[in-house]
């Protein structure tokens, strides 16, 4: 095996929302992750398991109460939302988040073609960009190479989740994140988007966390899985162990370790 | 279409509305027409047009002609003036422009057609005329515009402090800093009671909301309070009464509107006077012929002024009203 | 026919305050941001003007510092917001206060006097038609910086952040700091529209800005109303909201010359602006209810053909053009 270089790091982090009220929620409890380059991690778990919060610290939208954040080597622990977006590519599970509505779609591609690069008065859009981007969305096979200047927001739920996920991938990023990004979506759509998402991820290599309610997604795509819940991993599985999984196997798990819990909770 | 609709129907209703309200201003024929732009609803202000309407009405029933007033308010918007001073500048016999603001927009919408101002402390600063001088009576602008000024006999005010609180070492005089001419005033107060040895201090808020804590502040700190012809202090009259009576302080008005809420005495000018002189100034030009640019801006004189007394304030303060005092409101 | 000598009046008055709605435009279209500085900005883009001409500078250095001064408002209404976490409207309202005194500060007095008569000042209302070419140059040219800035990078971001905060974030807008640029460029036009308007009338007064933020917003509206039907070009939208500044002051000209009852003015436009910013409410009301019906009467279908199409019509793409009614 060549050496790999981790993209994704998190060390001890924890997160703790309504501190010292009776609403206290521990979301994370020292976390610890690490994602190695070209690696496809998907992630499951119930809910209020920490999904959520995992993906809302790695993008910055919560600052964590303590540990620390590697992206691509850099520490972004203390790095505001929008600095971060330089190493990350995000696609938001409520299809309404990822684009810019009033936009065109030529617009939106512009905007996120310049990620991570200080935003000058240069014009916004260029010629020789509307050519790539052109050849771009015709790989989406959905037509909208025809229709670069209509605006984002006419576009149905599917359409802008396909148009979120080439915008996240147009500047190739560290790491590739996906919030439950087809479950807002009909199944037959879903399959579509998330096909593209694997075409996408593998063709450029990119290391992708993917957090989803679908077990059988979670065990198809990606070669490496894990279980949270209670803000810890439960399970880690990657490999051939992986492949073999079944959805039977991952429920069991959950069925166990909610067991474990409620033991302990007896017993507590 | 829904939108096309819309605005149509928004459309509608103001033509509407605009047509109604043409049917009751019936079309008129008469001789004169003057347009009367004033600045806001405010009680010194509506007697200086109604003076000003009642001379001219007047002198034009002598004459045997008719004039027809076009009255306008602005709301106290100032913006609301220059569109309101664009229909006078058109076809209008005379401008009436009643209050500063009202008096710029007009002047700086027509050269042609003659303009009084009233209710306008000083002409040079409103106009922006670098070579007039307020305190001589014989001036002119030079331009299309004459008119009143509403300054107060500020020195004889000032003397009123001297003689009816012979003993007050520290006068406060209490402003507000957004009116147009209350600056002025106090600072020539001011000057008047420096020469004659008694210190004074400013006490100024800038809008309604200050007033309370500047008010209360001046109580504690002043002998007796002087408070110009300010229209914020006017409005305010009773709030001011209501820390100046408890502490004991009295105080001393520029004008009879706000001395009836909170003051002891005035020397004051009466505004609906002021508007006759302005109407008779009006008829001059309308039926004499005169001209406004040779008219020169006149001011009210320490004898066309009423000393004045609010009675329930000065028995609840143990104050003898002075000989020669008139109560207000009798 | 008096009323046909009244409009290059009115015309020029309604470009100066379709120069401000352009101004307001800005943050409550673009930025989604409902800003009330403006109240505050166009009387101190007015003070600075003023005080300048009348202290011998050259009328254009004067524009230029009142514009710096609306820019700086802005600034403050910003750094509010995002620095210190208050409330968008709140933050308006903060610094309109703080600008009342300022505006005092500055001018010294309450009231100063720019008569074209004495000063050397760019348009007068006493040359109506000369001014109308002027303004008409002022606005065409800011139409058109604003359209090639909304177009750069930077300009697009800015864009981005009202339309969408999230995505902007994701994106890697910083969206703090786009919103302290769209509330200085949109202070500073409205302080050059204040400046515009003192010269016009002939005085700075303290109370100008009284109600400026109605009068902005009815631009906005009424000209969104219009061109949104023709076109949805940025620059000819910016265009139809100095023609709705046109338009509202052709009306109020024409009540005026009507003799209609100056005390019902206020109402009236509040009223107008009131019903044209229902319109997309109740446009989102009729077509979401249109939505529902027929969807009911139809058999609940598989996904139709090609998946991704009319499923998922999101319901929030109707009402995104015709502007949030949270206001």
């Amino acid at each position: 095996m060549c050496e790999k270089r981790p993209m994704l790091e998190l060390k001890g982090v924890g997160k703790t929302f309504n501190r010292g009220s009776v609403n206290e929620k521990v979301a994370l409890k020292d976390f610890d992750l690490t994602v190695e380059e070209g690696e496809f991690l998907t992630v499951i778990g119930g809910n209020g398991a920490g999904k959520s919060t995992f993906m809302n610290v790695v993008c910055g939208t919560y600052p964590v109460d303590e540990g620390k954040i590697f992206l691509g080597g850099h520490d972004v622990t203390r790095l505001p939302e929008y600095r971060r977006a330089k190493y990350l590519g995000r696609v938001f599970q409520d299809p309404m988040m990822g684009t810019s509505p009033d936009m065109e779609i030529q617009e939106n591609l512009a905007l996120a073609y310049r990620r991570g690069k200080v935003r000058s008065l240069m014009p916004g859009i260029r010629k020789a960009e509307k050519e790539f981007f052109r050849t771009q969305l015709a790989r989406l096979g959905l037509g909208l190479e025809e229709r670069m200047t209509v605006k984002a927001g006419l576009l149905s739920g599917g359409q802008r989740q396909s148009l979120t996920l080439l915008m996240a991938t147009l500047k190739k990023p560290d790491l590739l994140l996906l919030d439950e990004h087809t479950a807002a979506l009909d199944p037959k759509t879903a399959a579509k988007v998330l096909a593209f998402t694997e075409e996408i991820a593998a063709e450029n290599k990119l290391t992708t966390v993917m957090v989803t309610h679908n077990m059988a997604d979670a065990i198809r795509c990606g070669n490496r899985l894990i279980m949270m819940q209670e803000g810890r991993i439960i399970y880690d599985v990657s490999g051939e162990e992986k492949k073999s999984l079944t959805v039977e196997d991952l429920l069991e798990r959950f069925r166990a370790s909610a067991g474990e819990l409620s033991d302990r909770m007896i017993l507590s | 279409m829904k939108r096309i609709k819309s605005i149509a129907l928004a459309a509608c209703m103001l033509t509407a509305g605009a047509i109604s309200a043409v049917g009751l201003s019936a079309c008129s024929t008469a001789d004169y027409t003057v347009g009367i732009l004033q600045l806001v609803e405010h009680s010194a202000l509506d007697a200086a047009t109604e003076g000003f309407r009642d001379a001219l009405q007047a002198r034009m029933d002598a004459a045997g002609k008719t004039v027809k007033f076009d009255y306008q308010n602005a709301q106290n918007e100032t913006a609301a003036c220059s569109t309101i001073a664009n229909k006078f500048a058109r076809g209008y016999d005379l401008i009436l422009a009643n209050a500063t603001p009202a008096l710029q927009a007009c002047a700086n919408s027509t050269t042609s057609v003659p303009i009084l101002g009233t209710s306008v402390t000083l002409y040079s600063s409103a106009l922006g005329l670098k070579d007039f001088d307020d305190n001589d009576p014989a001036a002119t602008t030079g331009i299309n515009v004459s008119g009143t000024s509403d300054l107060a006999p500020l020195a004889d005010q000032a003397q009123m402090i001297l003689d009816l609180f012979p003993e007050a070492e520290k006068v406060g005089l209490l402003y507000c800093t957004a009116e147009s001419n209350s600056d002025y005033q106090v600072a020539q107060v001011a000057e008047y009671l420096a020469e004659k040895g008694v210190a004074s201090e400013r006490y100024s808020f800038t809008d309604s909301n200050d007033i309370s804590a500047v008010a209360m502040r001046a109580a504690s700190e002043s002998d007796v309070i002087y408070i110009p012809t300010d229209n914020t202090a006017a409005s305010n009259s009773a709030l001011i009464d209501g820390i100046c009576r408890p502490a004991g302080v009295p105080v001393i008005a520029g004008e009879e509107g706000i001395c009836s809420g909170c003051g002891v005495a005035t020397l004051s000018i009466s505004y609906y006077n002021l508007g006759v002189k302005t109407g008779g100034m009006a008829a001059d030009i309308l039926l004499d012929g005169k001209k406004v640019s040779e008219m020169p801006v006149q001011k009210i004189t320490k004898e066309e002024c009423s000393y004045l007394y609010n009675a329930e304030i000065c028995e609840d303060l143990g104050i003898t009203p002075p000989q020669g005092y008139k109560a207000i409101g009798e | 026919m008096g009323f046909l000598s009244a409009l290059p009046g009115a015309i020029a008055l309604g470009l100066i305050w379709g120069l401000m709605a352009i101004g307001v435009y800005i943050t409550y279209k673009v930025l989604d941001f409902a800003d009330l500085t403006v109240d505050g900005s166009i009387c101190t883009g007015g003070a600075v003007c003023a005080v300048l001409v009348t202290a011998g500078v050259n009328v254009w250095v004067a524009m230029l510092a009142a514009l710096l001064a609306g820019a700086a408002a802005g600034l403050l209404t910003g750094v509010f917001h995002t620095l210190m976490g208050i409330p968008a409207i709140l933050s308006g309202i903060l610094t309109q206060l703080i600008l009342w005194s300022v505006n005092l500060k500055i001018m010294g007095q309450a009231n100063l006097s720019v008569s074209a008569r004495t000063y050397g000042v760019v348009i007068s209302q006493l040359e109506a038609g000369w001014a109308i070419l002027i303004l008409f140059g002022f606005v065409s040219v800011i139409i058109g910086l604003l359209y090639w800035f909304f177009g750069t990078e930077l300009g697009c971001g800015i864009r981005a952040t009202g339309n969408n905060p999230n995505m902007s974030r994701a994106q890697g807008i910083n969206v703090g700091l786009n919103k302290i640029i769209g509330l200085m460029i949109s202070n500073a036009l409205v302080a050059l529209a204040g400046a515009l308007l003192v010269q016009y009338q002939g005085f700075a007064d303290i109370n100008m800005g009284r109600g400026a933020i109605v009068i902005g917003l009815a631009a906005v509206i009424i000209g969104e109303a219009l061109v949104n039907l023709i076109c949805r070009n940025f620059a000819v939208r910016l265009a139809g909201v100095a023609l709705g500044g046109i338009i509202y002051y052709i009306v109020y000209q024409l009540v005026i010359e009507l003799g209609m009852d100056t005390d019902l003015l206020k109402m009236l436009s509040a009223l107008v602006v009131a019903i044209f910013l229902a319109i997309p409410y109740w446009k989102k009301r009729y077509f979401s209810g249109f939505h529902r019906k027929k969807a009911a009467k139809e058999p609940p279908a598989p996904p139709p053909e090609g998946g991704e199409t009319a499923a998922q019509e999101p319901p929030a793409a109707a009402p995104l053009q015709g502007g949030q009614s949270d206001v």
